[in-house]
């Protein structure tokens, strides 16, 4: 139902008229976030400048039932700020002021529009930062990492935004201002603030947050390693990890990504090496050093074709600019790409890839695969020419790689979220107990279902109605079992 | 007493019994928090015990949720693996799933967190008998609701754990602990410096009888070859630093409490720690100087103020440890929260059936 008169004049009335936009045109900036596959023009967007405001913005979005999306930077790849017909968008860029620093300690309390690198930007002069590093960090919002309990390259060792977020304001989908978590983390009864965070925008929006800062290591060493096979960059991550090794990052590229990549940026990869691996290490300096010469061994020990360790800060910068710049860089060698974000096991990382090339092969699409080798994490990235009519059988491939990441043991997605894009594969990995169950918190959160409603769960709208029960994977091995 | 040993029994045991039920691991922390009230019945965990799956390589376990803590970290030391969690209780054969319901954590959540921060996946069984699972067996994972963290610290309340899966992390090569004797104002002046420096201690606490006098502990983890080394550069920053490595048991007993002690578990920003900690009446102290956390050993007729006093820092509390008999209030002034707390146990167990008065008198 389209929103009425009596709502619009609510909102202007909570909010300074200029912002609040109606026009349709300023209204298409907010049609899609990363997913660009996916729009929806909000009927208005909300612009709060204020916490209460977006407080009183979200009662009269419960007064008159309109659905809300908050949304950040708009950098989300799975749809999770795509507007809802007939609902309003809630901006929150304005909610950017930094409102405490303490180093000694170590947290400040920012507004959920305030950038991820603005964090650590305001707390280095102290000897700190702020340790989740999705790779939008430079654009994306602490609001949405909030949300989407973003990851990055040094989660491995580091921890996602769950790990690193004591406490939150959050305006509830009644319009009601409550804090979870607390100054420690501790908090009093069932841990609340970690259900909302990764929660995607379901249960309410964050509107003031309090991180936990980390003294920056004393010592950062980082590696770049050629491999003639992905497979042998593989068996150099189990036998780090074998070894005792915890890396602060352990990413992986293999050709096609390294050739864009390459070109994109000039960071110093090998153009045609089938794999490179990139590690890097921190700590303390007697122990960094050790350490990383034990990798360079394990390294060389499976017939690594190059090794170059960065001899500076600007070599090292050099390496992850080439890292960071895969994404983006597959636009170079491709008119279209879907990037996917599934999870399997680390031990299995060298099968999966076998059966992504294969899958590859017989959709007659490429399929370029930079991953996070450490915990598991791939995001292969399906190229693609749309004008070519190649989209659906793209689309397809991408939700069968998703899919074959739940078949290993793994999960649909490490750091992207689910959002739009992957709410109807989330029957190949939950029960429709297990969905039920989430169902039920969410209710108990949001009981008018007006908040970021048609994400993360299943709908029958959007996904039709659910077929008939097929056993889980892990069912099947015996590792779960199901009544 | 119902006594499950595996997930059906478990389903079974919840849908066959009627009323109302407590739920019981090894014992290690029935008096904790708010007194359960009467049940028809208790649900004893610790059948359901033993490693469904561990995967070394993939540094992964799934255990069922009645396995004594020790008994795991027994079965995983052979790989050179172990669950970062030191809570003192674990020595007493606390079990994996009241750690997880009893949201508990030892000296090296400073570095590790708590055991929300290590588990990755749960199996739950509802009041109404439905099983269900979030997350999964991958460390990385942001599929769905995070149902693990709602069960963390609900003391029961929520729904029976019946399995968790945790990420598990390498056994240090060498684990050293230097100690100084000094006041909790000057522990605080020490373990600034401590944090200051690149020594990355995985436990900074502080213990004693009376804030004027008892000893810092600092603790780091890493390889051999390097730990005499980083302990050189430590001992300057603590003056007078000796070796403190058998100074812990001391830390637990203080945490664990003895017959006739109140125990109250309080969390404040760290800098407040010395001031909060001074004007509370304790006989005895551990404060995590790093994490904000502490634990006071009080009377029974001290703990409601006491719970005022940290609540008026902005902190947090429970009650760790009930006198036998005595009637103390569990839990402080509620949080702003607390009506999403009661919707969300409203649908889970809308007849109320777990773990009653935990919560008392909040809901």
């Amino acid at each position: 139902m389209p929103l009425d008169g009596a709502a619009r004049r609510a909102f202007e009335a909570v909010l300074d008229p200029q912002d609040v936009l109606s026009d349709p045109v300023r209204c298409r900036v907010y049609e899609c976030d990363g997913l660009t596959g996916h729009r929806v023009v909000p009927e208005l967007v909300l612009l709060p400048r204020t916490a209460e405001q977006v407080a009183a913005a979200v009662r009269v979005c419960a007064e008159h039932e309109v659905p809300f999306v908050a949304r950040g930077a708009g950098t989300g790849l799975s749809g999770g700020a795509l507007p809802v017909a007939d609902g309003v968008v809630i901006g929150l860029n304005r909610l950017n002021r930094i409102l405490e620093v303490d180093p000694v300690d170590r947290r400040a309390v920012v507004e959920p529009g305030v950038t991820n690198l603005d964090v650590t930007r305001a707390v280095a002069q102290y000897g700190l930062y702020y340790a989740p590093d999705p790779s939008s960090q430079q654009v994306c919002t602490i609001g949405g990492n909030v949300a989407e309990n973003s990851g990055g390259a040094h989660c491995l060792k580091y921890g996602f935004t769950t790990n690193h977020v004591l406490a939150v304001e959050v305006v509830l989908p009644d319009g009601s201002t409550v804090t979870l978590g607390s100054d420690t983390g501790e908090q009093q009864g069932p841990d609340l603030r970690g259900l909302f965070l990764g929660s995607e925008g379901t249960l309410g929006i964050v509107t003031k947050v309090t991180v936990r800062l980390l003294r920056t290591p004393e010592t950062v060493r980082t590696l770049l390693a050629d491999f003639p096979s992905v497979a042998a960059a593989g068996e150099v991550v189990s036998d780090v990890v074998a070894a005792g090794i915890v890396p602060a990052a352990v990413e992986m590229m293999d050709a096609l990504a390294i050739e864009a990549a390459e070109e994109a940026v000039h960071a110093g990869y090998t153009i045609g090496t089938p794999a490179a691996l990139v590690v890097e290490l921190d700590g303390p300096a007697e122990e960094c050093g050790s350490t990383f010469e034990q990798v360079r061994r394990i390294c060389e020990a499976h017939g690594c074709t190059r090794l170059h360790i960065a001899g500076s800060a600007e070599e090292r910068a050099a390496i992850w600019r080439g890292r960071k710049a895969a994404f983006a860089a597959v636009g170079r060698i491709s008119p279209d790409y879907f990037v996917q974000d599934g999870v399997v096991p680390r031990t299995r990382l060298a099968e999966t890839l076998d059966r992504i090339a294969a899958m590859s092969r017989s959709a007659g699409l490429r399929v370029a695969n930079v991953f996070h080798a450490g915990d598991g994490n791939l995001h292969p990235l399906v190229l693609y020419d749309g004008a070519a009519g190649e989209t659906a059988r793209a689309e397809e491939l991408t939700s069968a790689i998703a899919e074959l990441c739940v078949e290993m043991g793994g999960s649909l997605s490490g750091e992207h979220g689910i959002g739009t894009d992957k709410a109807c594969s989330m029957p190949k990995m939950f029960s429709r107990d297990d969905l039920a169950v989430m169902a039920r918190v969410r209710d108990a959160w949001d009981p008018q279902g007006i908040c970021n409603p048609g994400k993360v769960l299943p709908t029958p709208r959007l996904c039709g109605e659910p077929g008939k029960y097929r056993p889980h994977p892990l069912e099947e091995a015996g590792v779960i079992e199901r009544l | 007493m119902l006594h499950p040993t595996d997930l059906k029994e478990l389903r079974d045991a919840v849908l066959d019994s009627s009323g109302t039920l407590g739920i019981a691991g090894a014992g290690t922390a029935a008096d904790w928090a708010g007194p359960l009230g009467p049940v028809d019945a208790v649900l004893d965990t610790t059948g359901l015990a033993g490693i469904v799956v561990h995967n070394p390589g993939d540094m992964t376990v799934a255990v069922r949720a009645g396995t004594p803590l020790r008994q795991l970290q027994e079965e995983l030391a052979p790989h050179h693996q172990r669950v970062s969690l030191d809570a003192a209780r674990v020595a007493e054969g606390a079990t994996v799933g009241g750690l997880v319901a009893t949201g508990d954590a030892g000296p090296c959540g400073l570095a590790f967190g708590s055991m929300r921060d290590l588990v990755i996946g749960v199996t739950l069984v509802l009041a109404d008998g439905t099983v269900a699972r979030s997350g999964g067996h991958v460390i990385k994972n942001v599929a769905g609701y995070d149902l693990a963290k709602l069960l963390h610290g609900s003391y029961g309340t929520l729904a029976v754990i019946a399995e968790v899966v945790l990420r598990l992390h390498p056994v240090p090569e060498r684990e050293a602990t230097l100690a100084v004797s000094c006041s909790l104002t000057e522990a605080a002046e020490l373990a600034r410096a401590v944090l200051a420096g690149p020594h990355e201690a995985v436990a900074l606490e502080w213990l004693g009888t009376t804030p004027d006098a008892g000893t810092l502990l600092v603790r780091l983890n890493g390889t051999a070859a390097a730990m005499d080394a980083r302990l050189d550069r430590l001992r300057p920053v603590l003056p007078g630093a000796v070796d403190g490595d058998d100074r812990w048991a001391e830390h637990a007993a203080i945490v664990r409490g003895g017959p006739g002690d109140a125990v109250l578990r309080i969390g404040v920003r760290p800098s407040k720690l010395p001031g909060v900690l001074t004007a509370l009446p304790a006989r005895a102290i551990t404060a995590g100087l790093g994490t904000g956390i502490a634990t006071v050993v009080l009377d029974a007729q001290d703990v409601a103020a006491a719970h005022e006093t940290v609540a008026a820092a902005g902190g947090t509390s429970v009650l760790r440890r009930r006198p036998a008999g005595a009637s103390v209030s569990a839990w402080g002034p509620p949080p702003s929260a607390l009506k999403v707390l009661r919707a969300v146990k409203q649908s889970l167990d809308p007849a109320g059936r777990l773990g009653p008065g935990r919560f008392d008198p909040w809901m």
